[in-house]
């Protein structure tokens, strides 16, 4: 069972104070702080005052205790199957080694049979390639231990370039199934997609000061949904990851306000697009313009298809009508006669260009 | 009963918290037709839980509560914080803590009366002492018996209880990980909270945070799909406004990671028929006996998962729905081409020359791919579907976008 107080807030702030009662003696001000760093915003009130009226008997009013050893617990059977399934992912080989013998005999709380994400790319990191795991086990090691990193990829441009960086963080796209090292001191950039990465290996330990940073470029969008075919539940759900608030106009029409970043603005216009009439760009006008060019460009293309299956009709509307004329008697008569004309006069250049040319 | 952060019910929240979460516009006379003083309730229990992220606006209507969360600011999911509210008793922790330092090494085997003797010895120092019976520590031993945590042996008549064995050391990188991309998350959260605090070295791009919410209902999914059997659970609908029973045969979960949502994949005898069931209409599984032609439906299942563009399957007697999508691309746009094989889920893409590629597949829905061929708008010169309806749709909703924006037609 997931919802169990055994994974409780509060049963790990307690765990906490405990730790720290055995060690020094322990104030009321300083469990406060405890609890702060483990458990919610009001939970210092409940727990101190259980404390005070001695209701939970492992702990003193005086914040002394009887227990002798440091609070533990054993990996419930829950959590020894999901570290299983764990084990079974094939992107658990980045982390290296991990000896766990207990889960040997564990059934997994799911593998691959048991569910599939259906709409990631399918153009994803190759998890399983040796050099690829070298490289990101480099990049946890820099991580950890702050290091720089000496890395050569191949740009987007397809230039192979080779910079020396302070890296900062990992991103990893589930959509995308990639992963992407942001970096401080990169001369080209301070993004780097692992999967175009050849040579990552921690830098030889001199020192290294990297200065440019990667900053964020928030942008401001405003839609508005027309609530129809549930089309307010899939738009909030649909971008419920990003900063937002939504406004009601009326019992059909709502206002949404959302806050992404300016490298992700073509991704975003795609997305809206996605929603079809149902949802509508209404600000900032730069925004507007560019599905408004995207739509122009498609109203064109339209058009021009209409035009070329309009020839393509009449013509075969042309054919269609002299197929019906060869069928009647008449109709016979005319266009063998008019054949038999192009014949003789086909014939009679034929004749006239083989004297002239003696191209037989 | 007075007011307290912690609960009992993790339903009610779970509504609550999807709520303000998806939609944030709804005032509190909206959410309290039933009882305003359970709103007040929620609202105050989630603020406590995830104030940083609580956003108020004051509207016309009055004033609405909402829960703003960039996700890919976030190292780790701030929605897990609701799975660790559940309440308890005195007792129940008092014993919780007393037992673990009593059964302090896995070789430390006790029966249930010695056990008794010796929380008795911890309790003498308090001026009222909670008493526990025998029955309540072999009720609290059997429960740990099953969450895994103590294991019972037989010693001749006795039963002796000790603690499970502890495992190694879990890769913290590699839980803070797994924790944010695998279904059930809130686990691997659960360990980190026992963990020393590392450093957060990850952030997670398109990361649909909102699923963490149905993580108990997809855990006892997982649970009965690995015993192959059934379930019954109450299905919500939104039609009716109200949750049905239903009996399924859960054979697949399929998770959006572009649309956030998380589906069952089941059989259901009622109607002869394969159904996908949204996990977070879900609520209340029972897990039932073993499904006998489990392994025949999940056969059946994979031979026509091929055909799934999203989530919707029927009897392929019907046949499939045929799509046929010709693109224009520019010079230099040869990205585009990436895109269409990047993209595709099923199908093939065909180049008939420089600048004209075709994609055809053969699907369930066609109109679960709409969403799709709409990102192509721009290129798309030709888009034909033996499914009428999905095929009207496109260029009728095309028509309407040109509309929306003030373009007039060609």
């Amino acid at each position: 069972m997931v919802f169990s107080e055994l994974y409780s807030a509060y049963y790990n702030a307690l765990a906490e104070i405990i730790k720290q009662a055995q060690r020094e003696p322990l104030t009321a001000a300083r469990a406060r702080e405890i609890i702060g760093n483990t458990a919610f915003r009001e939970s210092a009130v409940e727990i101190t005052d259980a404390i005070s009226a001695e209701r939970w008997q492992v702990i003193h009013s005086d914040y002394t205790t009887d227990l002798k050893y440091t609070p533990t617990m054993p990996l419930t059977t829950l959590q020894k199957r999901w570290l299983k399934s764990v084990t079974l992912d094939r992107r658990s080989k980045l982390f290296g080694e991990w000896d766990f013998p207990e889960l040997a005999d564990v059934d997994p709380l799911f593998t691959d049979e048991d569910y599939r994400v259906f709409d990631s790319y399918c153009d994803g990191d190759p998890y399983d390639d040796r050099d690829y795991i070298h490289r990101f086990k480099n990049i946890l090691f820099a991580l950890h231990h702050d290091k720089p990193l000496d890395i050569t990829f191949h740009s987007s441009k397809g230039k192979r370039v080779s910079v020396t960086v302070r890296p900062e963080r990992l991103e990893y796209s589930e959509k995308d199934d990639k992963f992407r090292l942001y970096v401080m001191g990169g001369r080209f950039g301070s993004v780097i997609n692992l999967g175009r990465m050849e040579v990552c290996e921690v830098h030889d330990g001199r020192n290294y000061i990297a200065d440019r940073s990667h900053s964020e470029r928030p942008r401001e969008l405003l839609l508005e949904i027309t609530d129809e075919r549930n089309a307010l539940e899939r738009v909030m759900t649909h971008f419920s990851h990003f900063e937002k608030s939504v406004e009601k106009l009326d019992d059909l029409h709502y206002r949404v306000k959302l806050i992404y970043d300016a490298d992700d603005e073509t991704e975003l216009i795609i997305r809206v697009l996605s929603f079809g009439p149902m949802v509508k760009a209404v600000a900032p006008e730069r925004f507007i313009n560019k599905i408004r060019e995207r739509l122009i460009k498609q109203r064109n293309i339209s058009a021009q298809k209409r035009v070329a299956d309009f020839f393509s009709s009449q013509l075969f509307c042309a054919g269609g009508r002299l197929l019906r004329l060869l069928k009647t008697t008449a109709g016979f008569r005319v266009c063998g006669t008019a054949g038999f004309k192009v014949f003789l006069v086909r014939n009679f250049f034929s004749v006239k260009k083989q004297e002239g040319f003696g191209i037989v | 009963m007075a007011y307290s952060e912690l609960i009992k019910n993790f339903q009610r929240v779970r509504d609550y918290m999807r709520a303000f979460y998806v939609f944030g516009f709804k005032s509190r006379d909206e959410y309290s037709k039933k009882s305003g003083r359970s709103y007040d309730n929620e609202r105050r229990r989630i603020e406590s839980w995830l104030g940083d992220y609580m956003r108020f606006l004051k509207t016309e209507e009055g004033k609405s509560v909402f829960l703003s969360i960039d996700s890919r600011a976030m190292p780790e999911n701030p929605l897990y914080k609701a799975f660790k509210t559940s309440s308890f008793t005195d007792r129940d922790i008092t014993l919780h803590f007393i037992l673990f330092d009593i059964l302090r090494s896995p070789d430390t085997a006790l029966s249930a009366p010695e056990l008794c003797e010796r929380i008795d010895g911890y309790l003498s120092g308090f001026d009222e002492p909670i008493e526990f019976d025998e029955s309540t520590v072999r009720k609290k031993l059997k429960e740990y018996v099953d969450q895994g945590i103590v294991k019972a042996q037989k010693d001749g008549r006795k039963v002796l209880y000790s603690r499970t064995k502890e495992g190694g050391e879990i890769p913290p990188y590699m839980l803070q990980f797994f924790s944010e991309v695998l279904p059930c998350g809130v686990v691997g959260s659960f360990l980190l909270d026992k963990q020393t605090e590392s450093r957060h070295i990850f952030n997670f791009k398109h990361h649909y945070i909102l699923s963490a919410l149905d993580s108990d209902v997809l855990c006892d999914i997982f649970i009965a799909m690995r015993e192959h059997r059934e379930i019954t659970a109450d299905n919500y609908s939104p039609r009716f406004s109200q949750a049905k029973q239903v009996a399924i045969v859960p054979l697949k979960v399929l998770i959006s990671v572009q649309g956030g949502r998380q589906y069952l994949i089941g059989y259901s005898r009622e109607y002869d028929q394969m159904r996908s069931y949204r996990v977070d209409y879900l609520s209340n599984i029972k897990i039932k006996d073993v499904a006998e032609d489990f392994d025949s439906l999940r056969k059946w299942l994979k031979r026509n998962e091929k055909h799934m563009w999203g989530v919707t399957l029927r009897n392929s007697m019907r046949g499939y729905d045929k799509v046929e999508m010709t693109v224009k691309i520019g010079d230099n746009e040869g990205y585009i081409i990436n895109r269409l094989e990047r993209e595709k889920r099923c199908g093939e893409v065909e180049i008939i020359d420089e600048h004209t590629v075709k994609f055809t597949a053969e699907v369930f829905d066609a109109s679960e791919m709409l969403p799709w061929l709409r990102t192509f708008i721009c290129r798309v010169s030709e888009f034909k579907s033996s499914n009428k309806q999905a095929e009207r749709a496109f260029w009728n909703d095309l028509d309407k976008m040109y509309e929306l924006y003030g373009i007039k037609e060609g």
